[in-house]
């Protein structure tokens, strides 16, 4: 019962990782970023180049997230930008991105699998089962995570706008908030942390230009039950990560990998604002 | 009756000259290879054409084929059905080759069979596969389950003294066939399966199935993944949760264990080929290919060596044959035997092809140790009909 | 009542013999279909095997662009109803070998199962108050289901492998392109006179603007549902062709990949021009066949960076460029542009009575009590009660967020308001739906003027009376009968002349008028008219006012009015009901409002 506990929370962890950077560009800019999975296979690539240099591996998640940082910068002064108004053309144009930062990741380490050194190996001790210690290190990174942008969204002057753009940009513009800023800081910083989320599942998964793509669908279905908020990010990375390990353990596999998607589109059906309570 | 013997002469000087002509004009003779340069398969794409590359300018060098050079015509088949159809038409109908050699998924392969059967073309597949796809016009120089199972299996219950088997496969034929002839084995030869596990083939999250597998706590867990991610992200997986049963899997190949680091460390591979094979042929295959590519060299694997062999069996087969002519030269293939860096060849069983099996391990540096070798195990009923 | 043409046409001569559209299609369709008749012996066997599969490729890009580009639907789900016929065929003929019984009854379960699965995409997807975004999701969902289904079928559908080896219909490459190109050319045409219809503009005007179709008393969501419907049939019937001509099926034709690549298709040729799609395809499926050989991963990122490119840039596609062109170069050697616009004649409707269920012509019009709404925990009306008889003009004035337009949203949709209840000509509302609520006899004029813009004039109009005259299919009637009242508000505001312009290039005045016309146009009861005036000139503004006193009294209507002009509110209303902080302050005559210390009061404490 413990692992499989704990399975539930390090999955829910992950995602909650995962998810986090498309949640805050949902959130401000109401559009979905597709390259999202591009952004991750980046920040998976820089966690390869940092072994490639000879780095401690922990030093490949600050990297990812200046390397996602600079290119979502400049995907939204060049593309997204343009495409405030047309939210569904959003979404094809950011797919065609990761399209372009594949092939482009494909040409320069061409399409094989690569290796990154982990952080961290090994299991650990947790009620007398043996647990992978980088899973469990995960939660507290999701935690930190949460805490950080929920003190940077209520802290900083930044977040404070950001919230406000959230609310009713219309307003907000009103009011004299910079929104074009707040818009690009915002997608700066979700590339980033897409980017960082890349590097911190090398451990468990491959690095290849096809990485991120996998992650792509169940971080969408998670914001989209979400709405903009980060809390309810993390119920519904609870229980539809939770159903996910449940399914896959007692019905199997092939119905745990649709569980996230099949779930998701119901609630939204029954309950349009999903798991945020408005 | 004058008449006709006159026919005759008319006919068989049309004929002489027909032939003399193809000869003068020296046609070379256009081998098509459809290839996945993209998708899945694009990982091991960089060898496949070093092979080949090799065999068809060593037969070139020593005068070719019927005294006519093989030409190399390639083709993406993007490791997908869609992908494989446009790659065959264009062969078939367009470059209009003599023969097609290609080592694929699965679903390429049946996608390019229907272009094989209606353009009358030899086809020489030589990936490992699931076994028993038949077409009158197929060999296959590849191994088959048969060949493979109880090689693994008779090592971890003999040699290793197992009891308890976990099978961890991807949802896919080549899957599902090798794992359930896998259990079939083991059973029969009194092992216990715990378990027989499938995850989607584009999935990334093994979670659940490594939590079962530390539940059941078995010897040796089996693996039949799918290459290039699935294997490296199980693996990674596996090694996160510190489990520390036997590890053997029918699908990963030497340059991703390399990737894999320290992760890939004991795993047992099961194959036709691996670069530590201690023979004449391989080492002078390994020479030649770092003479031709110098550091470009990638590591030769499971597909790379049977295309290298196919070539050199076509080319053996035309020979034989005396003609690019497909009856005759299909009919060749299955008699000519080529001995190459795997062994022996030849593609006599059903049209697949007996073969030398290995049992080979990684090892902390990334390289493979051959521990066991099996000469000439027969694939078995394949194609009874052909 | 007679119907009389109110509008001369101009029987214009021509200087030179004009063929009308359907003429022209007509002679196009032929060219090609010679074309597609020839080629073949022109063409080598490759190139003959690459377009078949081209052409099939085509036709279910023609269904993405009539989803996408026309009803605005964004789909990556039509791969999935294109596996559903590819997979009926292999199954059927790998389990049940071939025969022609079993070839029909091949494409038979595959449009049925495709059409089933359709159902239950449009069940979700298409609902009552389900965005355009909720709809794509689940369009993204049903390929990712589909595919693992796929999988889960194991050696029964080959699992990743696919199914092989099973016979076919016999036919030669030759042939096939013949079938096919000669389908490709139909459907396209079919779907040409569609999209040109009086009921293809109705795709648009969802696409432009649903909630005004709702609200225009039409069930956008079964006209969706209708469309996606019969796209995933046609999708059905390629993948029966596919698998027939291919013999061979693979899980990928279901994937979201492969439905993405369909949007990119389409994206790169022309959403919403049809002739776009089906070329676009044709000719990036070819060449990809002819170019990924040699450079796969540079051409993937070549159609990843003119894809791109094209979406932000080029919206409408790389065809309206090319057509572009050749108009620019018409004009330069100075050929005269073939006519654009059948012009449109307005008749007067009779009266029909179709409108109302049960016309309650006594009692009052509006009833109204004890509404509430509430937006969690912020109350922002309560106790509304009030009562509207038919013949007046009844205002609701209040300072800003005194919860005016709310009321008049909780009047048109009954899913709207937290409490209390409504009822229209005796009816009580309960919880229908806008476009039910017009059958009450409803009709809802919005603040901003909510028209259809890339539509013309006369378009707009004949979309209002869709409702009540059921829109041809297949071509342009030319023809929109308009009720007295509405035909009234277009010929005062002049509106009869500007029936061919696109509604975008109206004046703000015209506009508003226009909508008022539309909503006449459903024959209501009861009309609730938002800001009528906002933004009109002096004389506007009094056009407006005399149409609307004159109507309530010809007409009978309930007119329910929110207006912030209170000298306008005095000139024409019968009553006034002041709001303030989601509550009736006061419920009288003109002139009780007017000089009540009350409302003053009210006004000077919001800063108005």
């Amino acid at each position: 019962m413990v692992p499989v506990l704990l399975d539930l929370i390090t999955t829910a962890a992950i995602l909650y990782i995962v998810s986090s950077g498309l949640l805050l560009v949902f959130g401000v800019m109401k559009l979905i970023n597709f390259a999202h999975g591009g952004l991750m296979t980046l920040g998976g690539y820089a966690a390869v180049m940092a072994t490639a240099m000879g780095l401690s591996p922990w030093i490949g998640i600050p990297l990812a997230a200046i390397f996602g940082g600079i290119v979502g910068l400049s995907m939204e002064r060049v593309v997204v930008r343009s495409l405030y108004n047309r939210p569904l053309d959003a979404i094809l144009a950011t797919w065609g991105l990761s399209i372009i930062i594949g092939q482009i990741i494909t040409l320069v380490f061409d399409r094989g699998v690569h290796f990154a050194e982990p952080p961290i190996r090994g299991v650990i001790s947790i009620l007398g089962e043996p647990y992978s210690t980088y899973r469990l290190i995960l939660i507290a990174f999701a935690l930190l995570l949460g805490v950080g942008l929920t003190l940077a969204l209520r802290g900083t002057s930044l977040g404070l706008s950001t919230r406000a753009v959230i609310m009713n940009e219309d307003l907000a513009r009103g009011l004299g908030i910079n929104s074009g800023l707040v818009r690009s800081v915002t997608f700066t910083l979700g590339s980033g942390l897409a980017a960082v989320a890349g590097a911190l599942i090398t451990p468990l998964s491959s690095v290849d230009p096809n990485m991120g793509i996998a992650w792509l669908i169940s971080a969408f279905m998670l914001v989209l039950v979400s709405g903009s908020s980060l809390y309810s990010l993390a119920v519904a990375s609870i229980v539809l990560g939770g159903a996910q390990v449940v399914v896959s353990n007692y019905f199997g596999s092939v119905l745990g990998g649709m569980t996230i998607a099949a779930l998701a589109a119901v609630i939204l059906r029954i309950r349009p604002q999903g798991f945020s309570y408005e | 009756m004058k008449m006709s013997m006159q026919k005759i002469s008319v006919l068989l000087a049309v004929t002489a000259l027909w032939a003399g002509s193809a000869v003068a004009e020296d046609k070379p003779i256009v081998l098509g290879f459809p290839l996945g340069l993209s998708g899945a398969n694009s990982i091991t794409a960089p060898a496949v054409v070093q092979a080949m590359e090799l065999a068809v300018s060593e037969i070139n060098d020593a005068g070719g084929v019927l005294s006519r050079k093989l030409v190399i015509e390639l083709a993406d088949s993007a490791s997908s059905a869609a992908g494989a159809q446009k790659a065959y038409d264009s062969l078939v109908y367009q470059k209009e080759v003599d023969a097609i050699i290609s080592s694929e998924p699965s679903a390429a392969r049946n996608a390019g069979l229907p272009i094989i059967t209606r353009g009358k073309i030899p086809y020489i597949y030589t990936s490992f596969y699931e076994g028993r796809s038949c077409n009158k016009y197929q060999h296959i120089d590849g191994w088959v389950p048969q060949q493979v199972v109880s090689l693994m299996v008779d090592y971890f219950m003999k040699d290793q003294g197992a009891k308890t088997f976990f099978l961890v496969g991807n949802d896919y034929a080549f899957g599902r066939g090798l794992l359930g002839d896998t259990n079939k084995y083991v059973t029969e030869k009194g092992g216990t399966i715990l378990g027989e596990e499938y995850n989607p083939i584009d999935a990334s999250d093994w979670t659940a199935i490594v939590s079962k597998i530390r539940q059941a706590n078995p010897d040796v867990i089996i693996t039949s993944t799918a290459a290039g991610a699935p294997n490296v992200t199980f693996t990674k997986q596996l090694r996160a949760a510190g489990l520390t049963a036997k590890y053997g899997s029918y699908a990963l190949d030497e340059g991703t264990a390399k990737t894999l680091g320290p992760d890939a460390e004991g795993i047992y591979l099961g194959g036709s080929y691996y670069t530590s094979i201690n023979s004449e042929k391989n080492a002078g295959f390994l020479k030649a290919l770092n003479d031709k590519f110098g550091t470009e060299t990638k590591t030769p694997n499971e597909l790379s060596v049977p295309q290298y062999d196919a070539i050199h069996l076509y080319a053996l087969a035309a020979a034989k044959a005396g003609t690019t002519d497909t009856d005759a030269v299909v009919k060749a293939l299955s008699e000519v035997t080529f001995d190459g860096p795997r062994g022996l060849v030849q593609m006599s069983k059903q049209r697949h092809a007996p073969l030398t099996m290995y049992l080979a391990q990684v090892n902390a540096q990334g390289d493979t140790t051959i521990i066991k070798s099996h000469p000439n195990v027969d694939p078995g009923e394949q194609c009874p009909n052909l | 009542m007679s119907e009389a043409n109110v509008k001369e046409v101009a029987s214009t001569s021509l200087p030179r013999p004009h063929f009308g559209p359907l003429t022209r299609m007509v002679i196009v369709a032929s060219i090609v279909l010679i074309g597609v008749g020839v080629a073949p012996l022109f063409m080598d066997a490759y190139s003959v095997n690459v377009l078949v599969r081209s052409m099939i490729y085509a036709t279910i890009a023609l269904t993405v662009d009539i989803l996408w580009g026309y009803l605005g639907v964004l789909t990556f789900g039509q791969s999935a109803f294109f596996a559903a016929g590819a997979y009926a065929t292999a199954l059927v003929f790998t389990y049940g070998g071939f025969s022609a019984e079993y070839a029909f009854a091949a494409l038979l379960i595959g449009i049925a199962v495709a059409v089933a699965l359709a159902g239950l995409v449009a069940f979700l997807a298409f609902w009552h108050g389900a965005s355009a975004l909720y709809a794509s999701v689940i369009t993204l969902v049903l390929p990712i289901i589909v595919t693992q289904l796929l999988f889960s079928g194991g050696t029964y559908t080959g699992s990743s492998s696919g199914l092989t080896g099973f016979e076919t219909i016999p036919l030669s490459s030759e042939a096939w392109f013949w079938a096919v190109g000669v389908w490709l050319v139909l459907l396209t045409a079919a779907a040409w006179m569609y999209t040109r219809s009086d009921a293809g503009r109705l795709l648009i005007a969802i696409r432009e603007n649903e909630q005004r179709c709702k609200y225009l008393g039409l069930n956008t969501s079964n006209i969706k549902a209708a469309i996606f419907l019969i796209c995933a049939a046609i999708g059905a019937i390629a993948g029966w062709m596919y698998a027939n001509y291919t013999m061979v099926v693979a899980p990928e034709i279901a994937g979201f990949t492969f439905g993405t690549e369909l949007l990119i298709w389409v994206a790169l040729g022309g959403r919403g021009t049809l002739f776009g799609p089906v070329i676009g395809t044709i000719i990036i499926d070819y060449a990809s066949a002819q170019l990924q050989g040699d450079f796969p991963f540079v051409w993937k990122l070549v159609i990843g960076i003119v894809f791109v490119s094209v979406i932000v840039a080029l919206p409408r596609g790389i065809l309206p460029l090319v057509s572009n062109a050749a108009d620019w170069f018409r004009d330069r050697i100075g050929i005269a542009q073939p006519q654009q616009h059948s012009q449109l004649q307005l008749r007067q409707a009779s009266r029909s009575g179709r409108n109302i269920i049960g016309v309650e012509s006594r009692g009052p019009a509006l009833v109204v009590s004890g509404v509430e709404k509430r937006f969690g925990s912020l109350e922002v009306l309560s106790g509304i009660d009030f009562e509207a008889t038919y013949g007046e003009i009844v205002s609701l004035v209040g300072p800003n967020g005194a919860g005016k337009t709310t009321l008049m949203t909780c009047i048109a949709d009954g899913s709207k308001r937290s409490g209390g209840t409504i009822s229209i000509g005796g009816h009580d509302i309960a919880h229908r739906t806008p476009e039910e609520c017009v059958r009450l006899g409803v009709g809802r004029k919005f603040q901003m003027a909510n028209v259809f813009d890339s539509l013309t004039v006369g378009e707009c109009l004949q979309i209002a009376r869709a409702r009540l005259d059921p829109l041809s299919k297949w071509q342009k009637s030319g023809v929109c009968s308009l009720p007295p009242s509405a035909m009234r508000v277009v010929r005062a505001t002049g509106l009869h002349s500007d029936l061919n312009l696109p509604a975008q290039v109206l004046s703000h005045g015209k506009k508003q008028a226009l909508e008022l016309a539309m909503v006449l146009a459903l024959e209501p009861k009861v009309i609730l008219l938002d800001e009528p005036t906002a933004g009109l000139t002096k004389a506007e503004r009094t056009l407006i006012g005399t149409i609307l006193t004159e109507l309530a009294k010809t007409e009978q209507l309930c007119i329910l009015l929110v207006e912030h002009d209170l000298e306008f509110v005095r000139e024409i209303s019968s009553r006034v009901i002041v709001l303030h902080q989601g509550r009736i302050v006061l419920n009288g005559s003109v002139d009780e409002v007017v000089n009540s210390e009350l409302v003053k009061s009210v006004y000077a404490g919001s800063g108005h």
